[in-house]
């Protein structure tokens, strides 16, 4: 069919949704504050929105989520280095040796599907009650999307370019060097891109779990005092900075992939 | 234009002055200028004309599943405006259901209106023979090829027992020969359930040697152009392809369509740098 | 096939055996070889890394006691109903959402963009909102598994044959029948990929919050071990838990595979 832009609406209609979205949300927000300071939703169990809005400047003030920030951003950096290099080299590795990836790709998809997290009590008998278990348990649950998006990305190269590279008669690594590397990149970073998402939610839910860290921590320390607003407007800062952490990651693989 | 209008009073479909418009950020635009026709029970009619002459709207239109429109449509004396029982329908595309057995498919309309199971069974059964599928009753069109999926979907449609079958381009998508042997199944099993038939296409070999009158659209604002008698015998077959008769109708109808479709080919072009020009100054 | 050309002489023990098992095979025993020697190095603090004797004589001990089942019993309805409640509602809202355009624009990104947030932080929440009973390991769990859900069920919606929708109009069924004839079976993958990962979601939202603010479940049982420093047995628990939890998904995700030959 020639014209199929012939049932396309004109532009403006698409700055609505987004717009009616975020209305809905502060309607929504609006009424439960309507509701709770009438007395038909209890006080005590659902603080009211402005109530938390005025919690956030105590939490800059006085639980330093700043600093708290900067700790829980250290764990994911730490760990995102972590899977990066042990998770490149291991999924290059497999791709060299078949055998190996015959025997263990399974393996590694398996554990990826693997609840992780639960085994956080082990990593504190192992590794105490301090970063170093959020930083291990991260890495541990982080790690194999790393590994399988690299395989999957040096399996992947078109086999015309490795042709390309055997007819100039490249050593096995100038082969991988100039090839088949550079044509896995953008699935590779796709893997640490999910790593560093799988980083996140894992180093911000250990802490939460062990009380200990920055940001997760906080949470579990305001609602052990149950300072209920504070609670609530520490979980909104949380989702505040994964929502941004996660679009920043898109963006940057956005850019990466255009450069390309 | 009306010169070979059967009679009114005989006509199981009417479609009378049918207009169809389309919001388009360029403008409105008219897919189909007042088309009229009649079409008698057991005839075999073929609308055809170049890409872009409506003639997916007029299927759509008919089928009941295109209501914005200006004119009537009606068949046995009742109006369409949502599908009717008395029209099925046979897509373009693969239609058929690939998480149900042939079997599935074809009972699939019986099902809908409750049919008791084992009667279901037995009349899928019985189109599945028609179209030439006995011993699929049980595979998976996954299973099957393009043709026979097809085949699948007349099946499905034929069970439905519709007065008048509408099919849209439906060996569009497949190989030469295979769409000339379907042809032949169409036909044949059209003269043997006399059934009134409409088939969309933009092939002229398949129209002349498939109907009995064609309708020629033209290039749109989509109307009708001609409507040719094809007094050709019946019953008829992929042989009569090569006769002289044959000849004379394509070329004749080849004749119509050759101007329609310049006329689309040039609108398109000139479509085309129209919108290049746009993204080169970036307005 | 090429069996018959390479098969010389010295024919294995287990001519069925490939490379492939074979390596796994070394690794495993590696693996376990490695542990012992650290179990019984004593270089770790005393059971950190149990012996494995140890261990499986924990398992064993696991396995026969009634009270394991009652609290695995206890997780697994908690789990169920947090699939009942999420998928539901993950399904209606996915629907809805697939459906209307509009909608998806206005509301879905922030699906999206919460999906991946960790739901435990939610806990204190849901444990006022709900008490420190059963509910609240129930509300996480559904709100855990509600959000993969609903997201591949919207993506799924929009990925129907549209030519298959018409045929369902043309041979006008109701609403009825074209969600439950035409809509829901085209859609058997992405719902089934989306039961699977809300599965997993929701037996790590319900077991975590078991394990923080619980008297019953596995997760109130593991923390347990923590407590007491039972390390055999806590080793024995999460052993049978990953092994239920990939079992589990496995399953869930032959189900899917069964209808790979229906697959146009």
């Amino acid at each position: 069919m020639t014209h199929d832009a012939a049932i396309r609406r004109p532009p403006r209609a698409q700055v609505a949704p987004a717009a009616v979205g975020f209305a809905s949300i502060v309607t929504a927000l609006l009424l439960t504050e309507l509701l709770i300071r009438i007395g038909v939703i209890n006080r005590f169990i659902v603080p009211p929105p402005s109530e938390i809005a005025d919690s956030f400047y105590r939490l800059f003030a006085e639980e330093h989520i700043v600093r708290r920030f900067l700790l829980t951003a250290g764990e994911c950096l730490i760990t995102g280095v972590m899977i990066s290099a042990f998770g490149i080299a291991g999924g290059v590795l497999m791709h060299r040796v078949t055998l190996l990836r015959q025997a263990c790709e399974t393996w590694v998809a398996a554990f990826a599907a693997a609840p992780v997290v639960l085994a956080y009590p082990l990593f504190m008998v192992i590794f105490g009650r301090n970063a170093w278990t959020i930083i291990m348990l991260a890495f541990v649950a982080a790690l194999p999307p790393v590994i399988l998006k690299t395989i999957e990305g040096m399996a992947a190269t078109r086999k015309v370019l490795v042709d390309v590279g055997r007819s100039f008669n490249l050593t096995p690594t100038q082969q991988f060097r100039k090839i088949l590397f550079p044509a896995a990149l953008p699935a590779i970073f796709l893997g640490v891109r999910l790593g560093l998402v799988f980083a996140l939610i894992n180093v911000v839910g250990v802490e939460f779990l062990i009380n200990y860290g920055g940001l997760g921590q906080l949470i579990e320390d305001l609602a052990e005092r149950y300072d209920l607003a504070g609670t609530y407007a520490a979980i909104c800062f949380v989702i505040l900075v994964s929502v941004l952490f996660f679009i920043a990651l898109e963006k940057i693989e956005r850019w990466l992939r255009l450069v390309d | 234009m009306a010169a070979t209008a059967p009679n009114a009073d005989d006509a199981i479909l009417v479609v009378d002055d049918i207009v169809v418009r389309y919001e388009t950020p360029e403008g409105p635009i008219t897919a189909v200028d007042d088309v009229s026709f009649q079409v008698k029970p057991g005839e075999f009619l073929s609308v055809i004309g170049p890409s872009g002459c409506g003639k997916s709207s007029l299927f759509n239109v008919i089928g009941g599943l295109l209501s914005h429109h200006q004119g009537v449509v009606t068949v046995a004396g009742e109006t369409i405006s949502s599908p009717h029982k008395a029209i099925g329908m046979v897509f373009q595309e693969e239609s058929t259901f690939p998480w149900r057995t042939v079997t599935d498919n074809v009972a699939f309309p019986l099902e809908l209106v409750g049919m008791p199971r084992d009667k279901r069974i037995e009349r899928a059964r019985h189109f599945i023979a028609l179209v030439g599928l006995e011993g699929f009753e049980n595979s998976y069109p996954g299973e099957l090829s393009g043709g026979m999926r097809q085949r699948v979907s007349l099946a499905r449609t034929l069970a439905a027992a519709p007065k008048i079958l509408l099919m849209d381009e439906p060996f569009a998508a497949l190989d030469e020969q295979t769409r000339l042997l379907l042809g032949d199944k169409v036909l044949q099993i059209q003269q043997q359930l006399k059934q009134t038939t409409l088939l969309i296409t933009h092939n002229i070999t398949e129209a002349v040697q498939m109907s009995d009158r064609i309708l020629v659209m033209t290039y749109r604002p989509g109307k009708v152009k001609r409507i040719v008698d094809i007094d050709l015998p019946r019953p008829r077959n992929s042989e009569i392809v090569g006769s002289e008769a044959f000849g004379r109708y394509v070329a004749q109808i080849w004749n119509d369509l050759r101007e329609e479709a310049s006329r689309g080919m040039r609108d398109e072009e000139s479509h085309m740098l129209h919108h290049h020009d746009h993204q080169g100054t970036g307005s | 096939m090429a069996e018959a050309g390479r098969l010389s002489g010295a024919a294995p023990a287990t001519p069925g055996l490939s490379p492939v098992t074979l390596l796994r095979i070394a690794i495993i025993l590696g693996v376990l070889a490695a542990w012992e020697l650290l179990a019984q190095s004593g270089c770790l603090y005393r059971d950190v890394v149990p012996s494995l004797l140890a261990i499986g004589s924990a398992l064993i001990e696991l396995l026969s006691h009634a009270d394991y089942y009652f609290n695995l019993g206890v997780t697994a309805g908690e789990i169920g109903i947090a699939l009942l409640v999420g998928g539901f509602s993950g399904l209606f809202v996915g629907v809805v959402l697939g459906a209307n355009r509009y909608l998806s624009k206005a509301f879905e990104p922030y699906l999206y963009y919460l999906g991946p947030t960790p739901k435990i932080i939610f806990f204190p929440v849901m444990i006022m909102w709900f008490g420190i009973d059963t509910e609240s390991k129930i509300a996480l769990g559904t709100l855990s598994c509600f959000f993969p859900i609903a997201l591949n069920v919207a993506a799924g919606m929009r990925q129907i044959d549209r030519v298959l929708i018409r045929v369902g109009q043309s041979f006008r069924a109701n609403a009825l029948q074209m969600v439950w004839k035409i809509y829901l079976p085209a859609m058997r993958h992405p719902i089934i990929n989306g039961g699977r990962l809300g599965f997993g979601m929701a037996l790590i939202g319900t077991l975590l919050a078991e394990t923080k603010l619980s008297n019953k479940g596995i997760g109130f049982l593991i923390i347990q071990t923590y407590s007491v420093f039972d390390m055999p047995r806590m080793y024995a628990m999460l052993i049978v838990l990953f092994v239920l939890a990939i079992g589990a998904n496995a399953l869930i995700g032959r189900l899917g595979g069964l209808d790979s030959i229906r697959r146009a």
